[in-house]
């Protein structure tokens, strides 16, 4: 079974992050990244798959900074082939753009699965997997926690909120939104990184689809702002509710 | 009538055909035992190729004094270094004897020659019995330290099985048999001598003490003559075949540690575990470090069978006393069964191959269980306290590496071992804010990549970074700037220094770190390094040298100890606490620095105790090696906190004195856990000091 596994990079949210003078974006010149954590689940889970039933890994990335490290630690993992998506992409990078220039990569590669990150941190609403699945034509389920592949087909468990799990049957090739693999991924040694910096090759492919547009567009970009502070209100709790009363109806809400 | 000549008959009365078998039997067991030791020297030769044959004749004549003083027998043991050198000695001279006999019957007397006859019989006689007598000695002592003594360490029980699940009977025959055939040889030696002086009556019987005095004892009995001569026959006989037995027997038991320890106290290299190792490229090729039984090294295969399972380090090992699943002792034994089992050359009392498939079965993970190799605080107390130089700690790293390339780690090592990689500490802070700790300063410490200084200060992670330990670095920063030292350090340019990254067994990580660091450090002006933290202190004084360091490197008190020597340092006022001091691991045991700090504490005033365990004997507080990054849930009483408890044995304290960054979050911890607050307290030396100077 040939899997495919697009990562991206993040900001590091370690780091101090700065808006940068336009006011609609961050300051990127000194931003570290890293692997979004999400898709490192979505690898994991695929080597896990691999180790199951026998495939590959394809790890995929659009061109970037720090991208070839990024392929190759998922070379030194496991990842049996790398793709770079190069092509003039527009910025800043929308879902739309990247599930339309990954989708244009991989139309016509041979694969039963592509397991991505449900979301990332820049990328809270989770739209490049649905909307990778929808360019590709292929089925899709996401916040996916675990993945079984038996004849032709994907069992695979997908988390709603207050702990309900659902279970679902997929028809391959699919597109599914990883939430979490079966276990932490794994740890890449920095000897393998390396020795995959010298063995493994980075194929290019060109992204055909570099267009933008598909999402709405960012006017200010902010730091969380300070409200005016809370009041703390004492007392048991009839006084709480009374003092509660009192403050809505001085509002004038109630 | 000729003057009788002093002398005796090696085959007395013996008709020639017994004198053949006599030659029949030991021309079997001399094959037997050469046999046994081509087997094993074979075994060696499985192993990977490892340079340890630099000055040999040196190492020979270190391995020799060490052997025959018992040196490292005597350390931490004296009953037993008493006891093993009766043994030894006895076992020498007899043997010296017996080779002396063969030269003299088998080789001069064909020639027309003879040696023992005369004077230098009647000498040679004496010394042999005196010699015998001092070997029955040693074997009595011994019999009674394993009988009725039974210290811990000879207790072979496991830390890491149930019961049931492992069987040491073998090892116990072999103790017994061990014993009981030198006791057996000795005694019907001395017994055939006070056969042969009660039958011949010679003059000179005085020359052989015992035998003289066993040949009187004997006349009690009023045998006749011929009832002597059958028992000085019977005696001989079974004493001959009993030597031939113990020749043979030793290459199969644990009588050859004669052989293998004198081997492998000649091999060792004095720089382990100080010094690891790299990863060599036929490694990497295959995957770095040790699955198979020949992934070690002949040195490392020869360290299996040199274990006299004296169990020194099973009693000295933090882990093991803290109710982890790791012994030293029983490491060493699992991988030399395993290796037998293997090589197919297996002791006559063996032990059961505990449900491996030696086809199958991988070293690092099977064979030594991954929980087992992570316990390891590499504190080296197994090493340091070793008779017989075996370095457990290198096998231990290079099955950790194993480990590692195989993502076999606890999640929070993963962590931190990411944060490195990423940001180049373990607390996953941004490499900016290394340096962030000075801003609680009144002053600026240079930056030595931008300005020359005498001193580059390699503050480390926990220093730079740990809430609690900040305030001692600032101290420290405090402290240099009054004395007027001219130090600097490297902000952000400094990474983790690696030393535990290196222990935990993540080589490619360390080399990116020194890499790294090298970078900076060629680039930075300074004559000297000084460091805080003895983990640092010991990387970068022993293992950065091999990538390009040049400068010396020191630890904090080591420098302050000096200034004291030389009247720059002197405190005004003196300082009434009553403290004890704990040796860091990887200053007091791997870099034996035990004087610095106790200089200091002397010229502060302090009144100040020793707890038991000291100097380069000191007991680990559980964090080397990376195990500050691991989660110890499955600890019965922390290392730490049965250190604690150790300083309090020692009477009324106020302080308990510490100079490593690590010791202090340790400690400071440990006596809270152990509800110990408000009786003794957590100092760094600097603490001390600076209220000695204000």
């Amino acid at each position: 079974m040939n899997i495919i596994v697009p990562l991206r990079q993040v900001p590091d949210l370690v780091e101090d992050l700065e808006i940068d003078a336009s006011g609609k974006d961050l300051d990127r010149e000194w931003l570290k990244y890293k692997i979004n954590e999400f898709d490192d689940h979505a690898l994991e889970e695929a080597l896990l798959l691999k180790e199951d039933v026998g495939g590959t890994v394809t790890a995929m990335a659009l061109d970037g900074d720090d991208v070839d490290k990024l392929l190759f630690t998922a070379a030194a993992k496991g990842a049996d082939k790398l793709i770079k998506v190069t092509g003039d992409f527009p910025q800043p990078l929308s879902s739309h753009a990247i599930a339309r220039a990954l989708a244009s990569a991989i139309q016509g590669m041979d694969y039963q699965l592509i397991l991505i990150g449900v979301q990332a941190v820049d990328e809270l609403d989770g739209q490049v997997g649905v909307l990778l699945a929808h360019y590709l034509g292929v089925p899709h389920v996401s916040v996916v926690t675990g993945v079984q592949v038996t004849n032709g087909k994907a069992v695979v468990h997908k988390e709603y909120a207050g702990g309900v799990m659902g279970e679902f049957e997929v028809t391959l090739p699919a597109v599914l939104g990883i939430q979490a693999a079966r276990q932490t991924p794994r740890y890449a040694p920095v000897s393998r990184v390396r020795m995959a910096m010298r063995k493994s090759t980075i194929e290019e492919v060109s992204a055909s689809d570099t267009a933008a547009g598909g999402t709405p567009e960012i006017r200010k970009l902010f730091k969380p702002e300070k409200g005016a502070g809370a009041q703390m209100l004492d007392g048991s709790p009839e006084e709480v509710a009374e003092k509660i009363v009192s403050i809505l109806k001085e509002k004038g809400i109630v | 009538m000729p003057e009788l000549i002093p002398t005796r008959e090696i085959f007395r009365h013996f008709p020639t055909w017994a004198q053949l078998l006599f030659y029949a039997i030991a021309f079997g067991g001399t094959l037997i035992f050469f046999y046994g030791v081509y087997s094993r020297i074979q075994k060696y030769r499985q192993g990977r190729p490892e340079n340890r044959f630099d000055n040999l004749p040196g190492r020979f004549v270190q391995a020799l004094t060490t052997v025959l003083r018992n040196k490292t027998i005597y350390r931490g043991d004296p009953f037993a270094g008493f006891a093993h050198s009766l043994i030894l000695w006895g076992f020498i001279v007899l043997f010296i004897g017996t080779v002396i006999v063969f030269i003299d019957h088998d080789i001069l007397r064909l020639l027309g020659y003879r040696l023992l006859q005369g004077t230098f019989y009647l000498w040679f006689s004496l010394i042999l019995d005196i010699f015998g007598v001092l070997f029955l000695v040693g074997l009595v002592l011994m019999w009674f330290r394993r009988t009725l003594v039974m210290p811990f360490k000879l207790d072979y029980s496991r830390v890491d099985r149930k019961e049931e699940e492992y069987d040491r009977r073998g090892y116990a025959t072999d103790d017994a048999v061990f014993l009981g055939l030198l006791f057996f040889i000795g005694v019907s030696g001395f017994l055939i001598e006070g056969f042969r002086i009660y039958a011949d009556q010679p003059e000179w019987a005085r020359w052989s003490p015992v035998g003289w005095l066993t040949a009187e004892f004997l006349s009690f009995m009023r045998l006749s003559p011929a009832t002597i001569n059958f028992w000085h026959a019977t005696t001989w006989w079974t004493h001959a075949v009993a030597v031939m037995i113990f020749l043979a027997y030793i290459p199969f038991s644990k009588a050859m540690h004669m052989f293998t320890d004198f081997a492998n106290l000649m091999f060792r290299d004095e720089n382990v575990p100080r010094r690891l190792p790299g990863i060599t490229e036929a490694q990497m090729k295959e995957g770095m470090g040790y699955k198979k039984i020949t992934d070690f090294t002949w040195k490392e295969l020869l360290d299996l069978d040199a274990c006299t399972k004296c169990g020194r380090c099973h009693e000295a090992c933090p882990a093991r006393s803290a109710g982890q699943p790791l012994s030293p002792r029983d490491l060493i034994l699992d991988l030399r069964t395993f290796a037998d089992a293997t090589f197919g050359t297996s002791e006559w009392f063996t032990q059961k191959v505990n449900g491996w498939d030696t086809r199958t079965a991988v070293v690092a993970g099977d064979v030594i269980k991954a929980e087992t190799l992570w316990s390891c605080t590499t504190c080296m107390a197994c090493v340091e306290s070793c008779p017989v130089g075996i370095e457990h700690l290198l096998h231990i790293v290079q099955m950790r590496r194993t480990l590692v390339d195989e993502g076999n780690m606890d999640d929070s090592l993963q962590e931190a071992l990411m944060n490195i990689g990423d940001y180049g500490n373990s607390f996953g802070q941004p490499e900016r804010a290394r340096g962030k700790w000075t801003q609680g300063l009144d002053f600026k410490i240079k930056d030595a990549r931008k300005e020359e200084v005498e001193y580059l200060w390699f503050v480390g992670d926990y220093a730079s970074f740990d809430p609690r330990i900040q305030e001692n670095s600032r101290t420290v920063a405090r402290i240099f700037n009054k004395l007027g030292i001219d130090f600097g350090i490297l902000y952000d340019g400094e990474k983790n220094a690696g030393n535990d990254v290196r222990r935990v067994g993540e080589e490619g990580l360390y080399e990116m770190l020194v890499e790294d660091n090298m970078a900076v450090l060629q680039k930075a002006r300074f004559k000297k390094i000084v460091t805080t933290d003895p983990h640092s202190y010991n990387t970068l004084k022993n293992e950065y040298p091999e990538f390009g360091l040049e400068a010396p490197v020191f630890h904090y008190t080591q420098v302050l100890a000096q200034l004291i020597d030389e009247g720059k340092l002197r405190f005004n006022k003196k300082l009434n606490y009553k403290v004890t001091y704990h040796d860091p691991c990887y200053l007091g045991r791997y870099n034996r620095e035990t004087e610095a700090p106790r200089k200091i504490l002397q010229a502060l005033g302090v009144e100040f105790k020793e707890m038991p365990r000291c100097g380069t004997n000191t007991f680990c507080c559980g964090a080397g090696g990376g195990r500050i990054w691991m989660d110890d849930s499955n600890i019965q009483e922390r290392p730490s906190e049965q250190r604690i408890r150790e300083a309090l044995a020692l009477g009324e304290l106020d302080y308990f004195v510490v100079a490593c960054p690590k010791d202090y979050a340790m400690y400071s911890d440990a006596v809270k856990t152990s509800g110990n607050e408000g009786k003794i307290e957590v100092k760094d030396i600097i603490q001390l000091v600076e209220e000695a100077l204000s």
